[in-house]
């Protein structure tokens, strides 16, 4: 099969970072307790069905609505429920059921998965997906007739995998799709092209995985339905507003989600768990998840069941003699993780935990520079290893033009520009024209100005001051799908806040 | 590095000097990097900062610099010296009324004005040029990031004027005492004759102490672009066009307007393509306004070489294209962002 070769400008290529993943897998057992969030990945938060003191196994469904947009939750331990809890994730307050685990390995194999599923009808596959839990990955889930996402799959014209690291941090290919894995990641590839089959498929792999492309255009060669892109592997390239343009040669709906024009965006791992439910039988009750930072002891993936705690999941790995902070899946735009108590849930893709380093270097700016980064060429670690920590390396200082997040902006846009007009106080619609909505938070302005001035921040405030003074994002002159779902989804977190603006 | 940080804490403990914090702040972060971590997202940033990205720029400027202490002797470093301090006062001045911090512009400024100097001038023309030029260029504006005219420019122009014979004959070849009125660009003035390109190359004529050694400035100027400090787009566009303009005009004018090659060489071209018109602050921030930024400084470094009576017009130009940067910046974003 053809490789097409592909790129976008802007974005900046993280290079050469310590505390890369290693390819070596641990196996992290069964916790006594998960703790399961009733709302997990994408879709809504749904209903508790089992009944506290129940004994559940591995696998069974204890959350489900097929009224909204929304994916079933399963118990992923076998054991007894406890209690169903309220608890606070990332800011936000979610139910979550807990079960006692009684330790065994086994779960509860999903009804009608089977090695012929090209024999299944296409409604069975889609119920099977649903059931598993598999439907609720990635940004805006894997379409079926049960409203497991926006749109329905018959409105699905594209669907891209991507497997490009593009972040400081990547899970590795190797262990994704080492040994078996890489034939059934083709099979998930073809059960998905069953379900959607208006779609075409786009498998984008980073141009820095030579054997991964050559081994994929040989064994994907003769499918007339799928095509091969290699892709730089420069951040934000995984961002479906960036994916979307290089791939499909089309605008993002900026404001709106990728699904919204009929193109559902998924992950490598995401389509082995496609496999895994329709072919084995294996319900969404456990993850891969790779420990990125200098902060661990050893830099592996970890097969983890969801709900496991995150203390449980880093015991013993972090480095005794280091402040770190701990970070969810990517060191530009992922959340602080506060509570270690968190449970672990269907949308972790890595932990972080990067060296919080205080120290006061001696005269900075002489310094040669071996293991810094830069996107300046100013310091000598072309092709040395260099640290990923959490200092600010410098101070806040005058906006000097230099242009560089203009360089690096994956969206074209300038980001001094708006934040020029958003610190005076200009907030007008010239800021629309200006492209303020095709920003999407990837915070590499951030990242590479000299003076130290956070950019992304301003311009994320313009954003909310505009759409205060009612100045939304301005819709698209093309037809879309699937608007109102995605609003209503979207559009939770507001509402809620404005809620308590009221009673408060 | 210990003593200094046992100096400095000693220092913060004083009360009497409270008021010069900035200045014990700034010699601080001078000598450390910051205990501070990010707060906001991304949680890594670029190990960059504004110190770094000026330190950049001086020593691209080194080749130049040694070269002049080479040529003129060590006088030279006292040029510099007084500079630094000079401008360093009213830097500090202006933070301290300020009460903000003081900014690693000037950095920059200290080193570049008197490289832009003849090597005989009288020490207290440099301090009084640069201070002039610190305060009047960038200070009155609102400091580094807010000056619409770079600093060193308008020290260098202000005693121009000022002090015009000390400007215009107080030249010295280099290795030789001798004062000379003659640069390479006045003596095609006055008798068409071209200086070898290898002296030029070399420095072996008469120039501003730091312009003349012109493979170093190449050299120190080539490492600013590949490290991203200054634009390329700029000094391409500039060097191109008056390439260009000097064939051109060459060809219609040939007693006026003298050759491309000898015009990129000899004068301050390309010290000043590559270290003044570059500084971001004062020079267009969008692309199509770098091109034409560029691009209307060879065009009037030229003009003003052949036309005017004077026989240098690489400050002059850079200088009239500063006060247009905004209005160029203001109509390239209304034709790119019209509605």
């Amino acid at each position: 099969m053809k490789v097409e070769k592909r790129k976008f400008k802007g974005g900046y290529r993280f290079k050469n970072f310590d505390g890369q993943i290693t390819d070596k897998i641990d196996a992290i057992d069964i916790p006594e307790r998960v703790v399961i969030p009733l709302k997990q990945g994408f879709g809504n938060e749904v209903p508790f069905i089992s009944k506290i003191g129940y004994t559940v196994q591995a696998g069974q469904i204890i959350g489900r609505d097929d009224t909204s947009v929304s994916s079933p939750v399963h118990a992923t331990a076998n054991g007894v429920v406890e209690k169903v809890v309220t608890i606070e994730v990332f800011g936000c307050e979610v139910q979550a059921v807990v079960i006692k685990s009684n330790g065994t390995k086994t779960w509860r194999v999903l009804d009608g998965a089977t090695e012929n599923w090209e024999e299944l009808p296409t409604d069975k596959i889609e119920e099977i997906l649903y059931l598993s839990g598999v439907t609720a990955l990635d940004k805006e889930g894997i379409p079926t007739k049960f409203n497991s996402s926006v749109i329905t799959p018959s409105d699905v014209e594209n669907i891209i995998v991507h497997a490009v690291g593009s972040e400081v941090f990547n899970l590795s290919l190797s262990v994704l799709l080492g040994g078996e894995r890489v034939h059934n990641f083709v099979e998930g590839l073809k059960i998905l092209h069953k379900v959607m089959p208006n779609a075409k498929v786009h498998l984008a792999i980073g141009n820095n995985e030579k054997e991964w492309l050559t081994t994929f255009s040989k064994i994907l060669d003769g499918i007339d339905w799928l095509r091969l892109y290699a892709l730089e592997p420069k951040y934000p390239q995984g961002y479906d507003e960036v994916l979307i343009p290089t791939i499909l040669k089309r605008e993002f709906p900026h404001g709106y989600c990728s699904a919204n024009i009929g193109a559902t965006v998924l992950s490598v791992q995401a389509v082995l768990h496609v496999y895994d439910a329709v072919v084995e039988g294996k319900p969404l009750i456990e993850r891969i998840i790779g420990f990125g930072g200098a902060g661990f002891k050893e830099n592996v993936h970890a097969k983890v069941r969801i709900g496991t705690s995150l203390d449980f999941i880093l015991k013993n790995r972090i480095k005794d003699d280091l402040e770190v902070r701990y970070i969810l899946n990517s060191a530009l735009t992922g959340d602080t993780i506060t509570n270690l108590s968190y449970p672990l849930d269907k949308s972790y893709r890595m932990l972080l935990a990067l060296h919080e380093d205080r120290k006061r270097y001696f005269i900075p700016f002489m310094n040669p520079g071996f293991n810094r980064d830069s996107y300046s060429r100013t310091f000598l670690s072309y092709i040395t290893t260099k640290r990923a920590e959490t200092n600010v390396h410098g101070e806040e200082r005058p906006h000097v033009s230099c242009g560089f997040c203009e360089e690096v902006c994956p969206v074209r846009i300038i980001p001094h520009l708006i934040y020029s007009h958003v610190e005076r106080g200009f907030i007008e619609d010239r800021l629309i024209d200006f492209g303020i909505y095709k920003c999407i938070d990837c915070n590499l302005c951030n990242y590479v100005c000299v003076s130290k001035i956070p950019i992304a921040q301003y311009i994320k405030e313009g954003k909310d001051k505009l759409i205060e003074e009612g100045l939304e994002p301005p819709l698209p002159d093309y037809d879309m799908k699937g608007v109102e779902e995605y609003l209503s989804i979207r559009e939770k977190p507001v509402q809620a806040k404005d809620e308590e603006d009221e009673t408060s | 590095m210990k003593p200094v940080r046992k100096l400095l804490d000693y220092i913060y403990s004083i009360k009497l000097l409270k008021p010069f914090h900035p200045v014990i702040d700034a010699v601080d972060a001078a000598f450390f990097s910051p205990s501070e971590l990010t707060e906001v997202k991304p949680h890594i940033l670029d190990n960059i900062d504004l110190k770094r990205y000026m330190f950049a720029v001086i020593i691209a400027l080194m080749p130049s610099t040694i070269a002049a202490v080479v040529f003129y002797g060590w006088y030279v470093l006292a040029m510099i010296v007084v500079s630094y301090a000079a401008g360093g006062i009213v830097e500090v001045i202006f933070a301290l009324i300020r009460k903000k911090h003081i900014e690693e512009g000037f950095f920059v400024t200290g080193i570049i004005f008197p490289l832009v100097l003849p090597p005989t001038t009288p020490l207290w023309i440099v301090a009084v040029g640069v201070a002039f030029g610190v305060f009047f260029g960038k200070e009155v504006f609102g400091g580094t990031g807010r000056n619409p005219f770079n600093p060193a420019l308008v020290g260098r122009l202000f005693i121009t004027i000022a002090f015009p014979t000390i400007m215009t004959t107080f030249w010295r070849v280099p290795f030789s005492d001798a004062i000379t009125a003659a640069t390479p660009l006045s003596i095609y003035k006055t008798s068409h004759t071209i200086t070898p390109y290898i002296d030029l190359l070399l420095g072996q004529c008469g120039g501003s102490m730091g312009e003349t050694f012109r493979i170093g400035i190449i050299v120190g100027g080539l490492f600013l672009l590949f490290s991203k400090v200054a634009d390329w787009k700029i000094s391409i566009s500039y060097i191109g066009s008056v390439f260009v303009f000097a064939l051109i005009g060459n060809a219609l004018f040939p007693m006026k307007i003298a050759p491309p090659v000898f015009q990129i060489l000899a004068g301050g071209l390309l010290y000043g393509a590559f270290f003044m018109a570059t500084d971001p602050v004062t020079s267009p921030f969008t692309k199509a306004g770098k091109w034409i930024f560029g691009i209307a400084c060879g065009l009037l470094t030229v003009l003003i070489r052949s036309f005017s009576g004077y026989v240098e017009g690489v400050m002059f130009s850079i200088v009239i294209m500063n006060a247009f940067t905004p209005i160029l910046d203001h109509l390239v974003l209304s034709i790119k962002y019209r509605r």
